[in-house]
Order: C-alpha cells, then structure tokens, then sequence
C-alpha cells in the first residue's frame, strides 16, 4: 500500500486517458482470471465433445463414408435422398407411432395414480417407491426382464394363456405386436418418473385455489378437472416435450427385444443411424438423420424452457 | 368436515354417513389401483428370481413353474467363470463414477459462475449451452466416435477407444447439471457471500468455504441423476468399446444373448445380480432417488 500525499490535487487527474485505459484493461484482466477457473473446465469439454461433434455432425451430412474409408464430400445428395429411403421411412414411421402409444399412455396413467395418490395420503411413500423401481433397471435389462413375460416359447404370459386353454400371443415376432411390446416395456420403466413428476406439480397447485373450489362446492373430479389440470397446463407442455425428446431416442429396448425386426418392424430412428454407421458403414443418409434428430431436440429444447418461462412468469 | 345447509339435522346426517361409506368405497378402489400397479412395477423383475435358479431347460417347460424345484447353481458359475461378468461389472462401476464426479466437478464449478459472477457474454455463453441441454448422443454419435479415434493419435493412446478416459469424457459434458448447479446457488441469499466479498475473501475461498458446504443436497441429487443415467447407458459403451474385457455391463449382458441359442437362466442370473446391488442402495437412500428423478426435470 501506498501512502497517500498529505493534500491530494483532486483537481489534477490521477492517470492519463493512457494510463486510464491500460489499468481499465488490467484489471479486467484480472478479474477474468478466477472466472476462466470456474468456467473453464466445463467449457473445455462442452466445446470440446458438444460444440466441435455437432458442428462436425452438420459438416458430416454433406458427405459419405468417413468411418472406415475417408470421408467423402457429396454436396447436397444425402438430403436429397433422404426420404428415399425406404428403412428410414419405416423408422420415423415406427418411432412416431411408438412415440405417440407411449406417451398417451404413459400420461394418462401417470395422471390417474398420481392423482390417486395426492387423494390417499396413507402409504403414499411406499407406492412411491414401488412406482419408482422399475426406473433403476438399465432399459437393455428391462428388455431381458421383459423376455421372460413376452418370449412365443417361455414367457409367463404366454405359458399362462396356455394353462388357461388360450392362444398363445407372439408378442415380439409379429407386427404390430413388437413394438407394443416396445411401447409397453417403455411404459412400465417409465411409469414412476411421470407419477412423481405429476405429484409433484399436483403438490405444488396453490392450496388456496383448491380451498376455494372446495368452499364453492366443486367435487373432487371437477376441482380436479377445472382447478388441477389448468394449473398444470404449462408443466403437461413442458413434460410433453421432455417425453418427446426422450422418447424419439428409442434404442436400448430394441437392440434387447428385437434387434429392429421383424421385417423392420421395430426400427426406430436412432436404430437406423447406429445400424447403418456401423454395420453397414453407408453413413450418408444416417449423418443427414442424425443431423435432423440434432435440429429437433434443440427446437423442441427451446420450446420446452419457453413454456416452463411462461408458467413462472404467471406464478410470480 | 361440516357442510353448511338450511335443511334439518336429520337429513344432514345421513347425508354425512353416505358421503363418507362413499368415500371409504372410492378409497377402498384407489388402493385397489394403486396395489395393482406396484404389482405391475415391482412383480416383473422379482419373477426373474425363479429363472435365475433354474436350469434353462425347465423354463419352457409347462404347465410354467413359478418356482425352482431344486436350487440350481449353474447359471452363476457359469456367469463367473465363463463370461467377464466381473470385468464388466468393474467397467461399469469406473465408468459410471469417472462420469460422475467429473461432472460433479464442473458442473459445480461452472454453475457458480454462470450465477454469481460477472463477465462478458455470459448471457450469451449460457443460453448456447442450454440449447444443447438434452443433445442426444445419437445424435452426434459419429463425429464424437471420429473424435475419439482423432484423439487416440494425438494423445498416443491415453483418450481413445477402449479405453477410460475415452469411454468417460464424452459423456461428462452434461449443460443439465450446470443449469442445476446454476439454479440452486442462485436460490442461495447473496447476503453470505457478499460480506466475504467485502472482507476480501477470494472467489475460490468463497466458494469452498460458503457456497460448496451449502451445496451438499444439490451435488447429491445431481451425483444420483449422473451415476443412474450413466450406469443404464448402452448406446456409447456399445460404439466405445470393441474387445470384451473393456465392455460395461450393459454391452456384455446383451452379448450373453446368443445369435442361435441363448442361455436364458444365465441371462436371468445376470440380471439378478446386476439389479440386487442398486435396488440395496435405493432401498437405503429412496428419498434421494425420488427427488434425483424429479429434480432433473422440474427443480427449476
């Protein structure tokens, strides 16, 4: 520290506009520096294995090969044939059709327990967790869990409807069957998640307006129907397309179940970009389909966060 | 509760006695509901038990047996012996928890800037990495594999296909975790740390002393999130690893299934014992697992 002059000229300036500036910049230097400690780590990787893959992922849809022979540039053909191909048209397809089986289900039981359960506080914590374990198996172990209710030969469904004098169902070797079967084993894992997540937003509806429907004679249902749900509206939207993010993802339970048959039954999108990079090694339409999977997460990403804005913007 | 009406005593009561044998019927119906799907949730993993302690051969027997007439062993002896479960099992485990704390690392360490400090085009900075926030990695699954292969040769080895560092530090980016990290701190009164700041104390000593001790629930449930999402991962390990003693869990249990025949009881047995460990652990800490899952989605 320096000791400062007796009488100091405050009309004299300190610095030079010079010096002024060269100070100015130092010490945001300086303050910059812990910043690029916190930040730089993570930014390191994120542009590393994010930023640079996806700007390759855009650079890779112009071109053909690349994985085991070089790359090679072909212009705007893999977009041009894009929807030519008849296994993608399949795929999006079969993942549209999953997706909405899925989620619809998946919604409208999730809505129904967790609404049960907001009702019936008693043991509320032990469905709670009943309801969650199925999320703590791995989905390829889902798929080998779901093998031995659904398999022609030994599954306990099928060995039941046989002890009962029925049919036998052929849950995976028929279609539409397989990927019901898919949509099902989906369902099942992903059950828990949607129960709580809807407790959660049915905990969070202000008391008050669920009081004062009470107040006005409105029956469970219909506070239900005509307090819970509208509350909810931005959250559904939101978790909507959380679960269309997620759910147009589909892989593990194929590559377990059915390994994208029969007869391309169950081929999904993702599917198609992992069999034709690295079985097949025609990697042009995939890097093209890989790039729109990338394009439509982030638009549905950002959908997503501006409907959650919206309902805290209405909270607060 | 009491219902507030002009008519007489009489009437009122008996409009109460209905109303609540109505109720204990409507909740008599919920937890019918309700039991039939932890049955549903719960019933389908715990049948794998019976399989795993039979010989594959008695499975398509029928009528079907629920439950193994003698206590057969083979299965895991043969998954222990015959197969790199324990290899697997290991990979798994550094797998899942190299993520995991590399994520927690910066995740924590970025999210406390992107809160509390100042510096240019942080606005900009963080909604490009929210934009990426659930980037599938199909999605770039090939230039991240050309990627990693590219770094096999500039790093002679070290990042690289078969091979930790290469299997872990693609998936360690995740923008969720710092958008989380992010909002907690935020959600911290700045009243802590702004007389630190005044007294002097460094960013670095702020954090560790004040923010980091605060922050103990929010690195658990971020800590779970990373660990759960990353021990059921298939897709990366799968186009990561190509020998079979660097395969994870995932990858080596659904190469047990046979491309003619497949020996179901050791592929129950392996599910059996990959499932025990996890469900002991979420058995103990439940509590955080709920608030794991829900908190990716909705702790805003």
């Amino acid at each position: 520290m320096t000791t400062a002059p007796a009488t100091p000229n405050w009309a004299q300036l300190a610095m030079s506009p010079d010096e002024y500036a060269r100070e100015h910049t130092r010490f945001r230097r300086r303050a910059l520096k812990p910043v690029l400690g916190f930040v730089g780590p993570f930014l390191f990787l994120w542009t590393l294995f994010l930023a640079i893959p996806m700007g390759w992922a855009t650079w890779l849809s112009f071109n053909e090969g690349g994985l085991v022979s070089d790359a090679k540039f072909v212009g705007l053909k893999n977009w041009t044939t894009f929807l030519d191909n008849d296994e993608l048209r399949t795929a999006i397809k079969n993942t549209s059709l999953y997706v909405v089986v899925a989620i619809v289900v998946v919604f409208g039981l999730a809505l129904m327990l967790a609404s049960l359960l907001n009702n019936n506080k008693k043991g509320q914590n032990f469905f709670k967790v009943a309801l969650y374990f199925p999320l703590l198996v791995p989905p390829i172990m889902a798929g080998m869990i779901f093998f031995f209710l659904t398999h022609y030969d030994m599954g306990v469904i099928n060995l039941l409807l046989q002890t009962a004098g029925q049919e036998r169902v052929n849950f995976l070797g028929a279609n539409p069957n397989a990927l019901m079967t898919i949509a099902g084993l989906e369902v099942w894992r992903g059950l828990g998640f949607w129960v709580l997540f809807y407790l959660a937003g049915l905990q969070s509806v202000p008391t008050d307006l669920i009081d004062a429907g009470k107040i006005d004679g409105a029956r469970n249902t219909r506070r239900f129907l005509r307090i819970s749900l509208p509350t909810l509206r931005p959250l559904m939207l939101f978790a909507l397309v959380i679960a269309l993010i997620f759910n147009f993802q589909l892989f593990d339970s194929v590559q377990a179940l059915t390994k994208g048959g029969p007869t391309l039954g169950t081929t999904s999108i993702v599917w198609f970009i992992y069999k034709q990079l690295f079985t097949f090694q025609e990697s042009g339409v995939a890097y093209a389909t890989s790039l729109a999977l990338l394009l439509l997460v982030v638009t549905l990403t950002i959908f997503a966060y501006g409907f959650l804005g919206r309902r805290k913007d209405g909270l607060e | 509760m009491t219902v507030l009406a002009d008519g007489d005593g009489q009437d009122l009561l008996a409009l109460e006695r209905r109303s609540s044998s109505l109720r204990s019927v409507k909740s008599a119906a919920s937890y019918a509901v309700l039991v039939l799907f932890t049955i549903i949730s719960v019933g389908p993993a715990l049948y794998i038990i019976s399989p795993a302690f039979r010989n594959s051969k008695s499975l398509f027997s029928y009528p079907p047996q629920w439950l193994p007439n003698e206590f057969y062993l083979g299965n895991f002896q043969f998954l222990l012996t015959e197969t790199n479960y324990v290899r697997w099992a290991m990979n798994t485990l550094i797998f899942a928890t190299g993520v995991t704390l590399i994520a927690l690392v910066i995740d924590t360490l970025a999210g406390y800037a992107f809160a509390r400090m100042q510096f240019p085009l942080k606005k900009t900075l963080f909604g490009l990495i929210l934009a990426t926030l659930m980037v599938p990695t199909a999605a770039v699954l090939a230039p991240t594999y050309l990627l990693v292969r590219f770094l096999d040769d500039v790093t002679f080895g070290l990042v690289g296909i078969d091979t930790y560092p290469g299997l872990i530090l693609p998936m360690t980016v995740s923008p969720l975790g710092v958008f989380m990290m992010r909002q907690f701190i935020e959600t911290l009164p700045p009243g802590l740390y702004e007389a630190a700041r005044i007294d002097g104390a460094s960013e670095w000593r702020i954090f560790t002393r004040i923010v980091l001790p605060l922050m103990k629930p929010a690195i658990v449930v971020l800590g779970i999130f990373v660990f759960m999402l990353q021990w059921a991962n298939l897709l990366w390990p799968l186009v990561a690893t190509t020998k079979d003693e660097t395969r994870v869990l995932t990858v080596g249990i659904s190469t047990l299934q046979g491309q003619f025949v497949t020996n179901w009881g050791v592929i129950a047995a392996a599910t059996l014992i990959t499932l025990l460990p996890i469900t002991i652990v979420f058995l103990f800490f439940q509590k955080w697992f709920v608030q794991a899952s829900v908190a990716g989605a909705l702790k805003q």
